[in-house]
């Protein structure tokens, strides 16, 4: 008699499941640990500092910064790319191990911003690498930069390894 | 010592040269000639009643278009206002430059007397435009001229290394020069066959650098 206890629930049902997908588990595995490589080129890095820092804390989404590309999944642009910098920035890019993402954050990093009519600015760092998530701003809050790290984390769970459609 | 001392001093010490003193707002200036640099200086630096022992900056201004006056309109059409659709000046390399083209600035510091100095000079007779180098008396002078030379285009005779300082590598022509175009002249961009970032030829047009005057609104008036 008396009321069925949670172990009593075990016995009778028998060890518990999980249905999911690969693809979804694959999924869930990359977005749970975005790890970016720090390319802080001007006042956007002190944004990304900030999102990184205790108050915001990106943490708390996996996203620990990594000083070297070769550990890295999310490439963060913050900052004025200039053409001298243009090389450097597509050779940390190709050394970064696959699956790899870049967010540009900014309007210098998304389209030269207020650089765009310079002689020494890349108009957008699109020009160089692949971009996936554009943060606007001028500089994005960190609460914004933590939006576009977000969307890339649903942008990685709509991705299909295993089954290509 | 109060300026007025200074100016004295100065009188006293650089008999010599043709200088022209400016006492404005608290701030001495003298202008000299591009020829009596050397001496000067090391007058500064060494007379005791100078000790002009720091040098703070070294700065280059391009009086190409100075006096022109942006901001007065004749007139405005489809494409723009009159003052502001003058066509981007290319440099003749054979060009012989205004003789007072080019000012070169130097900030100096005397700690001793805890007074400062500002020495004002002009070339631009040759091309390109020369002076002499003044990293003989303060080592600081380096990256000033360094910067001054990339820049600007100044040659600073005696610099021991006189190479460019900010601008990409192989970098053609000299900013800061009124008729530098602003946009510049090369853009980069990866090259997915070649697989590497190449230059091409600018993609955009020059536009006004100044502020565009709206027009009468009669709404309001």
């Amino acid at each position: 008699m008396g009321l069925k206890q949670d172990k009593d629930l075990i016995v009778d049902q028998g060890p518990g499941f999980v249905i999911t997908s690969i693809d979804k588990l694959v999924n869930w595995a990359k977005s749970g640990s975005v790890w970016p490589v720090t390319f802080g080129l001007a006042c956007c890095a002190i944004e990304m500092m900030h999102s990184g820092a205790s108050r915001y804390d990106t943490d708390r989404f996996g996203v620990v910064y990594r000083p070297s590309p070769r550990q890295s999944d999310v490439m963060i642009v913050a900052g004025t790319l200039v053409n001298k910098m243009a090389p450097a920035l597509r050779k940390v890019y190709d050394q970064m191990p696959e699956p790899k993402w870049v967010i540009s954050m900014g309007s210098c990093a998304n389209g030269g911003g207020y650089y765009h009519h310079s002689y020494s600015v890349v108009r957008g760092c699109d020009q160089i690498i692949p971009v996936d998530i554009y943060v606007p701003g001028c500089p994005p809050t960190a609460e914004a930069l933590i939006n576009g790290i977000i969307e890339l984390k649903n942008k990685i769970k709509e991705e299909e390894t295993i089954v290509r459609g | 010592m109060d300026n007025h001392t200074l100016i004295n001093s100065l009188k006293n010490k650089l008999s010599a040269y043709d200088i022209q003193y400016h006492h404005v707002k608290n701030s001495v200036t003298i202008e000299i000639s591009k020829n009596d640099l050397i001496p000067i200086c090391k007058t500064l630096k060494s007379e005791s009643t100078l000790t002009f022992n720091m040098l703070i900056d070294i700065c280059a201004v391009d009086y190409l278009t100075y006096g022109d006056a942006d901001w007065k309109t004749l007139d405005a059409t489809n494409t723009g206002f009159s003052r502001a659709v003058k066509k981007t000046i290319i440099p003749d390399p054979d060009e012989n430059y205004d003789e007072k083209r080019f000012g070169i600035f130097y900030q100096l510091l005397s700690l001793d007397h805890n007074m400062r100095l500002s020495i004002s000079t002009y070339t631009g007779s040759t091309n390109p435009p020369t002076i002499d180098s003044i990293h003989g008396i303060w080592n600081a002078a380096d990256w000033f001229e360094r910067e001054a030379f990339d820049l600007m285009g100044i040659q600073f005779k005696g610099h021991p290394d006189l190479r460019r300082i900010l601008t990409d590598y192989g970098f053609i022509g000299h900013p800061f020069r009124k008729d530098f175009p602003t946009n510049g002249n090369l853009e980069v961009m990866y090259d997915q066959n070649l697989e590497k970032v190449v230059y091409k030829p600018v993609s955009i047009t020059t536009r006004p650098g100044v502020p565009r005057i709206i027009r009468k609104n009669n709404d309001i008036e």
